[in-house]
């Protein structure tokens, strides 16, 4: 009787290791044969990558980011989930300046008191609770509310609502730790390169008329800024100038020639 | 011959593995965000099912039949597939660069996709499709295998050619993202279940 128990346990536990065993095997002699010869500095890249395998940067995980970047297709920026501190190390690997840009927030609007109201808004609330009322009470869908939701969230207390309405970021305290980037309702607020001497302090990119209808310093999309650059550092793209800073050569003439003057130059 | 058309269209619409069986939900809610991504995933389930489906009937049919061992079944089927996904792997990064790199991590994820064990265990059964019951031999194993997979696949690149769409659309708060996703899966999955009226 207890033969048979025993055997009734044994023969199926002998069966399926054996099966095991055989799976175990195949896939040991086909990993000997089929071994592909894996790049060092690839491996070792992914290993500083923060692992996410979130496919933000356009690449079937990190391990396709990590080859992108030995093949120097991509660039360390790309990337948002990987720490400084790994980045500096992919730097050493790979032998070009770790990702160093310093990077500054600024905030993509110019209106504030230039800009027409919705409706007059009193009483308690900041920008994410306005913005629940009919998106605010500017007149522009992407306009500065300026009731400081960033300058609560701010640690740093770098980035305050100024006189004229709009907020403006302090670069002297700003960390860039983008914790005003995510609270924005109108997600106004945006990084640019702490180089960088200039940018665009608008984000509504509706054609110039129904812009000027709403804000006297909108940007109109008139292309004065693209035209005038030496260095061919603006393009146009949905009625707003693109900076590419590493182009530009800090000449200011855009900051001239915008009509409505909102280019902004970063003061040092 | 019949039995293979009923195989092939039970895969496909009649009882589709997604929104029908409510097999692989994972893949088909995590994986659907854009067209040709889920058409990728897609197309690597429909191998491993293929596949999986052809081994899983041979250790079921030639082992553990004879040995009475069918109570073994699961445990059997998660080794096989296992296994194979590891296999399978090896083979797509030795003779495949590219179709590796575009499968990237799905591929070892496959190997806890339910359906995958799913049209395993359902190929030892008859299977209902509609009104006709259908026993698999091992070519209808595959045909299951690999025409539940492409059913799999045009359920998930349906359901991502409508979240490519709602990603624009004006869609209230409480709606964004996984609720207004499961909302048109489950209206996707009401459409399917009218073909199991299909009559043979």
């Amino acid at each position: 009787m207890l033969a048979i128990q025993i055997s009734g346990i044994l023969i199926p536990a002998a069966i399926l290791l054996a099966v095991a065993a055989l799976f175990a095997l195949v896939i040991v002699v086909l990993s000997r044969k089929l071994s592909v010869e894996e790049n060092e500095r690839e491996k070792e890249v992914l290993s500083h990558l923060a692992g996410a395998n979130c496919g933000a940067c356009g690449y079937p995980g990190c391990s396709g980011f990590a080859k992108a970047l030995c093949e120097g297709k991509a660039q360390l920026s790309d990337c948002s989930a990987t720490p400084k501190e790994g980045k500096q190390e992919i730097g050493k690997i790979l032998g070009v300046a770790a990702d160093g840009e310093d990077t500054v927030a600024v905030v993509r609007c110019n209106g504030g008191s230039h800009c027409q109201s919705k409706y007059e808004y009193q009483g308690y609330g900041d920008c994410r609770t306005a913005e629940l009322l009919a998106g605010g009470r500017k007149a522009c869908p992407v306009g500065c509310i300026g009731l400081g939701t960033c300058t609560d969230v701010c640690p740093n207390y770098a980035i305050d609502v100024g006189e004229e309405g709009f907020a403006v970021v302090d670069r002297e305290k700003c960390t860039s730790c983008g914790l005003c980037i995510r609270n924005c309702p109108k997600k106004l607020i945006d990084r640019i390169p702490r180089s960088a001497r200039v940018y665009i302090a608008c984000s509504n990119d509706c054609r110039g008329k129904d812009v000027k209808e709403l804000c006297s310093s909108g940007c109109l999309g008139c292309t004065l800024c693209s035209k005038v650059c030496e260095s061919g550092a603006i393009t146009m793209k949905n009625n707003l100038p693109v900076f590419d800073y590493s182009k530009c050569t800090g000449c200011l003439k855009c900051v001239e020639k915008c009509p409505v003057h909102c280019i902004k130059e970063v003061k040092e | 011959m019949k039995e293979y058309f009923l195989i092939i269209l039970g895969g496909l619409l009649i009882n589709n593995f997604v929104l029908v069986k409510f097999y692989g939900i994972c893949p088909f809610l995590g994986v659907s965000k854009k067209t040709d991504t889920a058409l990728g995933m897609g197309m690597a389930v429909t191998f491993v099912m293929a596949l999986a489906s052809v081994f899983a009937y041979v250790i079921y049919e030639y082992l553990l039949v004879p040995f009475e061992l069918t109570y073994l079944k699961t445990i059997a089927f998660i080794l096989v597939i296992a296994s194979l996904v590891q296999i399978v792997e090896m083979v797509i990064k030795r003779f495949s660069p590219t179709l590796y790199q575009a499968l990237g991590v799905y591929l070892p994820l496959i190997t806890t996709n339910c359906a995958v064990l799913g049209v395993a265990m359902l190929n030892t059964e008859a299977i209902k499709i509609g009104a006709a019951e259908v026993t698999v031999n091992l070519f209808g194993a595959f045909l299951n295998g690999a025409f539940s997979g492409l059913g799999f696949t045009l359920a998930i690149v349906l359901l991502a050619g409508v979240r490519e769409k709602l990603a624009r659309a004006d869609v209230p708060k409480a709606f964004q993202g996984f609720p207004i996703t499961l909302m048109a899966a489950a209206i996707m999955a009401m459409a399917f279940s009218a073909f199991s009226s299909l009559a043979f």
